[in-house]
């Protein structure tokens, strides 16, 4: 097929929010004493992702389920432009990561599920500001949508104190409410109810599903070790093992495909770990 | 255009934010000052002698030629420092990473967090000079404003690029700060700051003249104690816009390809 068919019809067919295309990503071994002088030289050669093909959906909520060190995170910081694939491709809404990172950017909102990364002798209403602006809100803008967030992560009372003096679930939904700020196109949110007590992670599911979902047009991909959570939000569930990616599709036929009944015997079935054996009681 | 000097002052907001938590700190630092421009004041009543002011560029007290020596040192010392710590502080605090995640470039991120440092490094230097005008007699009366100010921006100019390598350099490296241990030592011998260069050896001269903070320095007594103006520090100036010139975009090159490493080796936020 020529380009210019190709580029004909991918006027026809809707755009992903997010397509990622043979995707590899390879970290040099780690090194102590001398030789950690030489590791940013060093050939890359420990696989965190091994080829991965999946795309997200404009208005599609994706989850990413897979143990820690599946490579979960470094695939949400490709997407978020803050690590280069070794291999293949990542597209935001039709922008390569690595070519168009700046149109990537403009589309995103990101959440790390590991640091918050706030100024913490700054206010939490500083803070918000701040990010706010540098993704070109206005400041009467910016203002407006802290007061919208506040309200709906029950941020009000914080919103004046130094970001130092607040609790870590306190700045988790602060964290949040800078990551919808701008209202963007492709949310990646990674692990985003961590830190939160059941009542704030609860409001926090109601309001994705209902305030930021609902409109249609904003994407989500998220991971999270909380299966209930997964199975709330999630259209489609992408099961990812030791960097490779095992199944991709909704909860339902996830259930159907392996013969379980619920996602965490779809997740330890398709890992191919023993429930048994999980529970520290050898299969018979 | 707009937008980026937008993006530059919220970046001088979000530092004076912070230093405004750290109410203290100012009042410190303006007694310390009073404490070193005493120092040099008495360090140059011991010293000073008819012979050794005649050897001075401009043929004033040891007192006046040794704080501009100081203060300049501070500047210096900022231009080469202001990059890599801003870095580093926002790498500990995790903001980086949110920091990069943004619609901001790069050179903006970069220079917005210098702007409140060097603000900051020149009131400093201004209450150091105001303490020794007020209370020891530095001579402020023949100082060429205009030229004061062309030199102290001409002079950040040049040595930015210097520590927009350094940051580079903590990007891969993690820790350390090579450029500035390298032209802080060699210029606290060879650029003239606490002695003229003219009492150093003939090949300590010649490396004098290779180095740029020699002219910025000369140029900087000239306009403060000689009342020179613009005209006629056009030699110095243009050495260091030629240094400026060459360095800046090497450096923001440099850090460029260092912060694509450091998304290759996924370093970014290692300390």
């Amino acid at each position: 097929m020529s380009s210019h068919s190709r580029h004909a019809i991918s006027f026809l067919v809707p755009q992903a929010a997010i397509s990622v295309e043979s995707l590899a990503k390879l970290f040099p071994p780690a090194r102590t004493g001398w030789r950690a002088f030489l590791q940013p030289f060093e050939k890359i050669t420990a696989v965190a992702l091994d080829g991965l093909s999946f795309e997200v959906h404009e208005g599609e909520a994706l989850a990413l389920l897979g143990a820690n060190g599946a490579g979960k995170s470094t695939l949400l910081r490709i997407l978020a432009t803050l690590l280069v694939p070794t291999r293949g491709h990542a597209l935001v809404a039709g922008h390569d990561t690595v070519r168009q990172s700046r149109e990537v950017r403009r589309q995103l909102g990101y959440h790390a599920g590991t640091d918050h990364g706030f100024y913490p002798r700054l206010t939490a209403r500083e803070n918000l500001l701040f990010f706010g602006q540098l993704n070109q809100l206005s400041r009467s803008a910016a203002t407006q949508r802290i007061s919208q967030l506040a309200e709906q992560f029950h941020l009000g009372e914080s919103l004046n104190r130094q970001v130092r003096t607040l609790s870590t679930g306190t700045v988790q939904r602060l964290s949040l409410a800078r990551a919808l700020l701008h209202r963007p196109r492709v949310l990646l949110l990674d692990e985003p109810t961590r830190s939160l007590d059941a009542i704030a992670a609860a409001e926090f599911r109601r309001f994705l599903k209902t305030e930021i979902m609902r409109d249609g047009h904003t994407s989500l991909l998220f991971a999270s070790h909380t299966l209930p959570e997964v199975e709330l939000l999630a259209d489609r569930v992408a099961v990812i093992d030791a960097g490779r990616l095992l199944a991709c599709d909704t909860p339902s036929a996830l259930k159907q495909t392996t013969g379980t009944s619920s996602l965490e015997d779809v997740f330890l079935r398709l890992t191919g770990h023993d429930v048994s054996t999980v529970h520290g009681n050898p299969a018979v | 255009m707009i937008r980026i000097f937008r993006d530059l002052l919220l970046f001088f907001w979000r530092d004076l934010s912070i230093a405004r938590t750290y109410r203290a700190v100012f009042v410190v630092e303006a007694v310390e000052a009073l404490f070193g421009s005493a120092m040099f004041y008495y360090v140059a009543r011991f010293v000073d002698t008819p012979e050794l002011q005649h050897s001075l560029p401009q043929g004033g007290s040891y007192f006046a030629f040794s704080l501009v020596g100081f203060v300049f040192l501070d500047y210096l010392n900022a231009a080469l420092d202001t990059f890599d710590h801003s870095l580093e502080e926002a790498r500990d605090s995790g903001t980086l990473e949110h920091l990069l995640v943004t619609q901001t470039s790069l050179p903006v991120f970069l220079v917005g967090s210098a702007i409140y440092p060097f603000v900051a490094t020149t009131l400093r230097i201004v209450v150091y000079v105001a303490w020794g005008a007020a209370l020891f007699g530095f001579p402020l009366h023949a100082a060429n404003w205009l030229a004061v100010l062309a030199v102290l921006l001409v002079t950040l100019l040049a040595f930015s690029g210097l520590g927009i390598l350094s940051a580079s350099y903590l990007l891969l490296f993690k820790k350390g700060n090579p450029a500035k241990w390298f032209f802080l030592g060699v210029s606290s011998v060879t650029a003239g700051m606490l002695f003229p260069v003219g009492i150093l050896p003939d090949w300590l001269q010649f490396v004098a003249r290779l180095n740029p903070v020699a002219y910025a320095l000369d140029a900087m007594r000239a306009s403060l104690l000689g009342g020179v103006g613009v005209a006629g520090l056009w030699r110095s100036l243009a050495i260091l816009l030629l240094f400026a010139g060459v360095l800046l975009p090497l450096s923001m090159s440099v850090f460029a390809w260092s912060l694509r490493r450091t998304k290759i080796t996924g370093t970014l936020t290692h300390s």
